[in-house]
């Protein structure tokens, strides 16, 4: 929305596979030079399975090398490559069995151009300098253009394999959200009242949950930035992996005067647990006009930026009774 | 076995599909939602049971389906539940729900916000962990090789495609939700251009949209006590083939065909059948598969080619076919919903009016 940044993130995961009795010996076969197949009847499948495809029975673990050759019987020419194919130039998906093989695999083929491609061509399997033990540790060229390798197999069989997962998204911030923002950066809490039932909701979604109405900037309204504790709680931070904090810290919900709904994930740091109780009174200390900035903006998450503020501070007012807030907890 | 209850959707809505929808998922879902009970006359608190299909990756948020149940409202609590798959797999459990006798009226919703995301990069995640996804193999490379190997067998050209994509987006100029249409579209034209994953070109991939669908469905006498013209149900059946591209006929369709056999498809006339056909190339092996006439009407709405809002296209095929069986112009017709990639799991949905 212009003055407010997109949403540009990545969700990423760095998957470890454990790899089992038949697709562990397969990797591991690709990590040490050579293709592998698991007999099943009178077939040969590769890549292998641990079970019939046909009848569901458990394979035995009967191995054949297959290839370094084969035949493509199917593909395509990838004209615009993403970024998470094996190839950043052209290439060709396609289906190849291998020499001894009876059923086909899907990988890359890197020819020059779609003219070197055609069904029932022979391609032979290259392997990256560098391997992992994962299915990208290989590559087809036509046969003619293959290079003679020499391979040094590796130590343990493969057992795992990694898969680094990222996706990427990119979104616009919604323009209720943004309203939302700009408020803050000028020091102002902006929420929405329903016009159906009334109630005001900071932040709000666009939208009034309980009504099922959706709502416009006729509906939005300033609620004061001092509020009442409604929960909290101390959280003692888990070292999972990418887990940035190390000291406990409080988490809580604040009513604003003003909101129906309460303000939760606020992170607490300057104020300890001993310190703290629900229907506690506190005001949103603003960092100065100018120094405010939102930070990684979100269309759902993150409530209020903590680059806006500077503290949370207790006004010395008298509690607000707990049985006042029951309906404002979380 | 008892023969299964007569369930008819007695309502139906869907939001146009959306190139990028600027809010979020839960307010596409709530118009439909709203909409479908204005219609029938009903309160949220009239609907028995409710679930969703849609799926978080498309649009890259965790626990986007359980935000979604905003949609329909979440207080009081709902009994509701959630498929990871496209609505009309929705569609298909709240009919086996119904089954079961105890309660009358569900509420069957498809949506998706397909846009933050690249499907290409998305789609790979689905396959085997091992073999492809780490080639990041996506479902226009998956369907290239399976349009290939059509053409190859002599099944098919790129013409074919060509014409199916034309004769779509002609239909598609008509259909108010549609994300594109063109009165105008020719075949010749669609051939110059350029390919994306030989042999298919970007206009052989249906665009992907945001946007949400829905229907509600009732047994037997409700339904005909708030629907004046209930749509049934005659059958609905769904099969899956090997998630191994290499174990697969490419140019067959074994589980569309078993499905149709199921539901013993070739019983009577079909008026009009919508596919979920995202690659051109996919109308000609279902054409086929199906045995569908040259009387039956395909994809007249456009179909995904026109508009794809993932999770909701299939459930979208079913509404589709069900408002031109409510308004009289057909009588008897097929709704298919396609999910994993080249046509690897299919669902057929017969539909017929009151006779």
């Amino acid at each position: 929305m212009g003055d407010i940044p997109a949403v540009d993130s990545t969700l990423a995961y760095p998957y470890t596979r454990t790899t089992g009795p038949v697709i562990g010996p397969f990797l591991t076969g690709l990590r040490d030079g050579s293709l592998i197949g698991i007999r099943c009847g009178e077939q040969v499948l590769c890549p292998p399975l641990e079970f019939d495809p046909a009848t569901g029975a458990e394979l035995a673990p009967d191995f054949v090398e297959v290839g370094p050759g084969g035949e493509v019987v199917g593909w395509t020419w990838v004209g615009e490559p993403t970024e998470k194919h094996p190839c950043a130039d052209p290439f060709a998906f396609a289906l190849i069995r291998l020499d001894g093989a009876d059923t086909p695999m899907v990988h890359a083929v890197e020819a020059d151009s779609i003219d070197e491609m055609v069904t029932g061509m022979r391609v032979q399997v290259q392997f990256r300098p560098e391997r992992h033990g994962a299915v990208t540790d290989v590559f087809f060229v036509p046969e003619a253009r293959a290079e003679h390798q020499s391979v040094v197999p590796g130590d343990e069989a493969v057992t795992i394999t990694e898969h680094f997962i990222g996706v990427r998204m990119r979104e616009e911030i919604h323009p209720f959200r943004a309203r939302y923002y700009r408020a803050l950066l000028d020091g102002r809490f902006l929420g929405q009242r329903s016009p159906a039932d009334g109630k005001v909701y900071v932040p709000s979604r666009g939208y009034d949950p309980l009504n099922r109405v959706p709502m416009t900037d006729a509906d939005d309204v300033e609620v004061s930035d001092t509020g009442t504790v409604t929960s909290f709680t101390q959280i003692t931070p888990v070292q999972y992996y990418g887990q940035e904090e190390t000291e406990p810290y409080i988490r809580c919900s604040i009513l604003l005067d003003g909101s129906d709904s309460p303000v939760s994930g606020i992170d607490i740091r300057d104020l300890t647990a001993d310190q703290f109780r629900v229907g506690m009174r506190l005001r949103c200390v603003w960092r100065p006009p100018g120094e405010r900035e939102l930070g990684d903006v979100s269309n759902r998450w993150g409530a209020i930026p903590e680059t806006v503020y500077e503290r949370w501070e207790p006004t010395g007012e008298p509690d607000v009774a707990a049985d006042l807030l029951k309906d404002h907890n979380f | 076995m008892a023969a299964p209850d007569d369930i008819a959707i007695i309502g139906v809505a869907q939001t146009p599909a959306h190139d990028c929808y600027d809010n979020t998922e839960p307010t596409l879902l709530m118009a439909v939602v709203n909409q479908l009970l204005s219609e029938a006359g009903l309160e949220r608190s009239d609907v028995d049971f409710t679930i969703a299909g849609s799926c978080d990756y498309l649009s890259g948020m965790p626990f986007a389906f359980v935000a979604n149940v905003d949609g329909v409202g979440a207080w009081p609590p709902v009994y509701e539940s959630h498929v990871e798959m496209d609505g009309a797999w929705a569609l298909f459990e709240a009919w086996l729900r119904l089954q079961l006798g105890d309660i009358d009226i569900a509420l069957v919703l498809g949506s998706g916000k397909s846009s933050p995301t690249d499907s290409r990069q998305v789609f790979p995640l689905q396959g085997d962990p091992y073999f492809t996804a780490p080639l990041g193999f996506d479902p226009v490379s998956y369907a290239g090789i399976q349009a290939r190997a059509l053409i190859e067998a002599d099944l098919a050209t790129e013409a074919d495609f060509a014409a199916v994509v034309a004769r779509s987006l002609a239909d598609g100029a008509t259909n108010p939700n549609a994300l594109r249409g063109d009165p105008n579209a020719n075949a010749a034209a669609l051939l110059a251009e350029p390919h994306l994953s030989a042999p298919l070109r970007h206009h052989d991939v249906s665009p992907k949209a945001d946007g949400a669908a829905g229907v509600l469905i009732a047994r037997g006498e409700r339904a005909r006590q708030l629907c004046a013209d209930p749509v049934w149900i005659r059958g609905i059946d769904h099969r899956i083939e090997s998630h191994h591209p290499g174990l697969r006929d490419l140019v067959d369709a074994p589980s569309v065909r078993l499905a149709a056999d199921r539901l013993d498809l070739a019983a009577g006339a079909l008026d009009v059948a919508e596919l979920h056909v995202t690659h051109s190339h996919e109308e000609t092996i279902l054409r086929r598969v199906l045995g569908l006439a040259d009387t039956t009407a395909v994809n007249p709405s456009g179909g995904p080619l026109c508009g794809d809002p993932v999770m909701a296209t299939g459930l979208i095929r079913v509404i589709e076919v069900a408002q031109r069986i409510a308004d009289g112009s057909a009588g008897r017709g097929l709704a298919h919903a396609s999910s994993g990639a080249a046509l690897q799991q299919n669902l057929l949905c017969v539909l017929e009016g009151d006779s």
